[in-house]
């Protein structure tokens, strides 16, 4: 009977497999609130009201974590080995944009920000580039 | 009806199903589902029979329960229910029974049909919820 007891172990496993996320991916996401951080460091610039300046800090600090968190999600759901064949300075872009969304998150340096905007206009390519629009929005991404 | 006698069909079917595990695992074999996609028919941790030997004599038709390699991970095997099959393009629409937590063809499109072997036919674990897999729609 040991014998039918082995035969019944499972050779191996298949998968019921959900990503569970939606597979709904766009750089828009993280540029959106990059552009937050932009506009709030400009208006904290024009400010003299010590308690708005305060606010504009702490509501650029959320923004930038957000830009982090969104780039973090493509970097590890969307983008798939294949793509670093395709784009092998991958891993290094998201890592710099990542540590740009950082140095945005402790300054208030305008150029910086402006500087993460481009980073994610490069990721925004590759998105592009690798089928994003369609394989991952709803309709395509709106125009 | 005595307890004996309503043991007796299950019993013999796993005995069978032992026997033919034996003979190869070339046409029977036995696999653990893990995820949660196919719930509620299938549950994470359900063991299931599957055989190889339909699919080489008829394609798979819409409602079974398969095996198919993952398109977008080698290595990877799926399990999911046909939701249709397209004889021209000789290629599979594949579904998990929870549409709202399963990545299936919806995401990585139809699958050939030649990729599909495997069918899954009986449940014997839990023995609780043994028992042959019904056809869904």
């Amino acid at each position: 009977m040991l014998t039918i007891r082995s035969l019944l172990r499972p050779s191996r496993i298949v998968d019921a497999h959900c990503d569970v996320p939606c597979g709904v991916y766009d750089p828009e996401q993280a540029r959106i609130e990059a552009e937050s951080c932009l506009r709030i460091i400009e208006k904290h610039d024009a400010s003299d009201d010590k308690l708005f300046r305060a606010r504009c800090i702490h509501v650029k600090e959320e923004r930038a974590e957000l830009v982090k968190n969104h780039l973090d999600v493509l970097w590890h759901d969307y983008f798939k080995p294949e793509h670093l064949e395709k784009y092998p300075d991958l891993h290094d872009t998201f890592w710099k944009a990542s540590k740009q969304a950082s140095k945005v998150k402790q300054s208030l340096d305008v150029a910086a920000a402006k500087d993460l905007l481009a980073m994610i206009d490069t990721i925004d390519e590759m998105w592009k580039a690798t089928g994003g629009p369609e394989k991952t929005r709803v309709n395509g991404r709106p125009s | 009806m005595s307890r004996g006698r309503g043991l007796s069909g299950p019993l013999f079917l796993v005995l069978g199903m032992a026997a033919g595990v034996a003979v190869g695992r070339r046409w029977l074999d036995v696999v653990e589902v893990r995820g949660g996609s196919m719930a509620p028919s299938l549950l994470p941790g359900d063991r299931l029979l599957v055989e190889s030997h339909s699919y080489q004599g008829r394609p798979p038709r819409r409602g079974e329960v398969v095996l198919a390699p993952d398109p977008r991970e080698p290595g990877r095997e799926l399990i999911k229910r046909v939701a249709a099959v397209d004889d021209a393009a000789a290629s599979a629409e594949l579904r998990g029974d929870a549409p709202a937590g399963s990545t299936d063809s919806r995401e990585f499109g139809a699958v050939p049909l030649s990729a599909i072997r495997w069918r899954a036919v009986f449940r014997y674990w839990p023995p609780q919820r043994a028992g042959r897999l019904s056809p869904g729609e």
